[in-house]
């Protein structure tokens, strides 16, 4: 912690207040990346806001605070607002700040690529929403399964075209974004910064690149083809076609689209853990191999989604092998975490214990993984409340604490301020009881037999449970809350960060917060993969600082 | 350093942590107004057979839940700077080869004992059965399911989410195929009590099968949306003995057969 007031550097203090001319058409990495993450953060509000009315909804047996269409079209917007337009994007813009910075390049290798990638995202976000002007949304659950999404069981609305199409548009950011991401890493590494000495933060997002890269396309594919379908009267995926082939298109993104989202989650822990412990990650280039072993492996396993489709049995054996086997590198990487802690000593700040909230809830996530993956198991488990509560452990419990613990580790790089220590003690405590109080017990309703996606239930049974689940999920919102309040205050009134509050391992605390257009006047010196901590023991890591203009 | 309350951060990550860890086996072990941490106790065989498979990953699962869980709780507890020493300087380990092999083959033991124990059963309870003693096709529509029984007899399973649906009856001690169908979208057929659940799918047969030793009544709902209907898809399963069966048999109205309607004219 920064306990000292150092003076602001004037020229780069208003990140945020600059013309709106500048942001519409700055290819500037980091303004960029800031839109990415304010974008994501107002659809997580928005998707936030779907989430509470379905849990009203189901707080008791028969409700009708929204009818059975509305619900439907509220659960697809839940999802598709959070994956698509949320994590993803938080992560594609988080990683669009801290990329480049950390590799000494000055800007990622395509900067228009990546302002037209950006603007892609709102587009495609305008897009989903508006079919709801158009009589209704997308009403089909997130994954969008043929034939419901058929021109038959529609109606007149056009909601599933708005959102075919916003996916298209959606695929095609997230291939540019990714095509400049390696590019970057490939290409502009400054002097020193060998593969072997890259953060495990930037190996992380080679990997989510190359995955995003691969399984981008077949999701453009299943949404042109389900356009085909609706619009030109071909037979895909109709009643008379195969349904199941879209099952099969939509999860061969659909699964690594997981792992889209939690492996640069991997790689904020990764960097977080070393800092607060004051030790080196253990097992660096094991961290690195289990990373390229689950983007070989998430590709494998496509159809375990689709065990109750009917299935031979041993194809079925085969997805539940390679799915469990993810547990491995899982497993790598989550030791290797705990031995970079033991014998460490960790400065509890808020950032680590959004670190430990992650690590002791997404642990959880795991092992429900594993009953998912044994298909007899799964046919009960199966789109049920389990795998509600399942996957909220994995985006939730896994990728949002990690992107919170990311936003408190970084906000001060970003906007030069700390977050508020205090609210952030506040938002962490209440967001863990909250999430563990919603999805915890959410488990067993799904054991006891209730499907997910129903838009109400008779069985006086779950009542309990749902009103617990229902109020929890309030805590949550409120935590949100004070998390939004702590960053629009800081951001302005923060405490004054300091180049480097933390003590930080990689190049992007060499320079100032926040960092000038150009990165660095000097491109540190990089002789290991924590080339800024090598500088501090060695004493010189002052002259390496640029001087504020 | 940073000032701290009379209750260390650490600790009371520790009460919050034992608290949930509390929370899962008090749940799991009683009956709190409903909420069942396990299914509802299976009554036909093959849902005997996946609810002791879910037993048995559970025992690996739990071992694992509360081994990883301690061991973080050790971290918070041990290794945090107001634990620490004045001035302590953390050992720079950069990681160790045997160790990392070791945590690398122990998942792989754990989970390829699962895959297998899983396998096996996959391979008792999922193959199309060709012995049955009576074969049901089921159908679902929106919204609702139609049972077809070898005798031409239909029930009609309208859903409704205000009444109780008409029931699904089956003789007790009988092994039956069931075979699914789907005329419009996707719907999923699922009993907890019963088994796991079968989509029923436009296009192609699935099949399950049911063997139930005891009567009874037991409720279910369609497991994959289906459209503004999808939670009136009520399911209920109603086992009666052979005699009995028979009896209810003999009162349902055989289906018009389809050589009995009038052919169209050319």
């Amino acid at each position: 912690m920064a306990t000292t007031t150092l003076p602001r550097p004037k020229a780069y203090d208003d990140t945020f207040f600059k013309p709106i001319s500048l942001w519409l058409t700055t290819t500037d990495h980091k303004l960029i990346g800031i839109m990415y993450m304010v974008t994501s953060l107002i659809s997580f509000v928005i998707g936030g806001i779907f989430a509470l009315i379905i849990r009203l909804q189901l707080s008791q047996p028969n409700l009708r605070i929204v009818d059975a269409e509305t619900y439907n079209q509220l659960i697809s917007a839940h999802g598709v607002t959070m994956i698509f337009f949320f994590v993803t994007i938080f992560v594609t813009g988080i990683a669009n700040y801290m990329v480049p910075i950390m590799i000494g390049a000055r800007d990622m290798a395509f900067p228009r690529v990546n302002l037209l990638g950006f603007w892609l995202i709102p587009v495609s976000i305008i897009l989903y929403y508006c079919g709801f002007l158009t009589g209704g949304g997308l009403n089909a659950g997130w994954t969008g399964y043929a034939p419901l999404t058929e021109k038959a069981f529609q109606g007149h609305s056009l909601g599933v075209d708005f959102w075919a199409m916003s996916i298209i548009v959606w695929a095609i950011s997230g291939i540019m974004a990714s095509t400049n991401f390696l590019t970057t890493i490939v290409a502009l590494r400054a002097p020193g910064m060998r593969f072997s000495r890259l953060p495990l933060f930037v190996w992380a997002q080679i990997s989510t690149s190359i995955l995003l890269l691969i399984v981008g396309a077949p999701l453009a594919a299943a949404m042109i083809l389900v356009e085909f379908d609706r619009q030109l009267g071909t037979q895909f995926f109709t009643t008379a076609g195969r349904p199941v082939l879209y099952q099969h298109l939509f999860w061969f993104f659909g699964h690594p689209e997981v792992y889209v989202m939690i492996l640069p989650a991997f790689g904020l822990i990764s960097e977080i853990v070393p800092v607060f412990a004051r030790k080196p990650i253990f097992g660096y280039m094991s961290m690195v191999a289990a990373l390229f072993g689950i983007v070989f492996l998430s590709m494998t396993v496509w159809a375990h989604h689709m065990f109750t489709v009917g299935m031979n049995t041993y194809v079925e054996g085969f997805f539940m092998l390679m799915t469990m086997l993810i547990a491995v590198p899982t497993g790598i990487k989550f030791f290797n975490w705990i031995a970079t802690m033991w014998w460490g000593s960790i400065d509890f700040t808020v950032p680590i214990k959004f670190v430990f909230g992650f690590l002791a809830t997404f642990l959880i996530g795991g092992i429900t993984g594993i009953y998912l993956a044994s298909v007899p198991v799964d046919t009960q488990l199966h789109q049920s409340y389990f795998v509600v509560a399942h996957l909220h452990y994995v985006l939730f419990g896994g990728s949002v604490f990690a992107i919170l613990a990311g936003i408190y580790y970084w906000f001060p790089k970003i906007t030069g301020r700390l977050l508020n220590r205090r609210l952030g003690e506040w938002n962490f405590w209440t967001v863990f009881i909250g999430f563990n109080g919603t999805f915890l017990i959410m488990h067993t309703l799904g054991l006891e037999g209730m499907p997910r996606r129903i838009w109400t239930y008779s069985n006086e049974a779950w009542a309990a449970t749902n009103m617990i689940i229902t109020i929890s999920s309030f805590l949550i919102a409120i935590s949100i809350l004070l998390f939004l309040i702590n960053v629009i205050h800081s951001w302005t009134q923060g405490e004054i960060a300091g180049n480097d509050p933390w003590q930080g391992n990689t190049l992007e605390w060499a320079t100032t917060s926040p960092p000038p257009p150009y990165n660095f006047e000097r491109v540190p010196p990089v002789r290991s993969f924590m080339p800024v901590r090598d500088l501090r023991e060695a004493g010189e890591l002052a002259e390496h600082e640029p001087v504020p203009a | 350093m940073n000032s701290r309350g009379p209750l260390g951060r650490g600790a009371r990550l520790l009460i919050a942590l034992a608290g949930i860890a509390a929370l899962v086996f008090v749940l799991s072990a009683c009956d709190l107004g409903g909420v069942h941490p396990i299914f509802p106790d299976p009554v036909s065989a093959n849902g005997k057979n996946i609810y002791d498979t879910y037993v048995g990953i559970s025992l690996m699962a739990i071992v694992v839940f509360v081994g990883v869980e301690a061991a973080l709780l050790w971290v918070v507890i041990r290794y945090r700077r107001s634990a620490q020493p004045v001035g302590y300087v953390p050992p720079q380990v950069h990681g160790h080869t045997g160790l990392e092999i070791a945590w690398t083959i122990a998942p792989l033991v754990i989970v390829l004992a699962i895959a297998a124990y899983s396998f096996a059963e996959l391979q008792k309870d999922f193959q199309p059965i060709s012995n049955p003693q009576m074969t049901v096709i089921i159908s679902g529509h929106q919204f609702g399911w139609d049972y077809q029984y070898e005798n031409g007899v239909v029930v009609h399973q309208e859903g409704s989410l205000a009444a109780p649906v008409v029931p699904f009856v089956v003789p007790t001690h009988t092994l039956v195929k069931l075979q699914f169908r789907a005329t419009d979208v996707i719907h999923s057929w699922w009993v907890p009590a019963v088994s796991g659940k079968t989509d029923a799918v436009p296009g192609y047969d699935n099949f399950s099968w049911l063997k139930i030793d005891q009567t009874g009544q037991w409720r279910g709902e369609c497991a994959e949306l289906c459209g503004a209907g999808h939670a009136s898809m009520q399911i209920i399963v109603q086992a009666m003995d052979q005699p009995e069966f028979d009896a209810w048999m003999a009162k349902q109205k055989p289906a018009p057969s389809p050589s009995a309607s009038p052919s169209p004219s050319k």
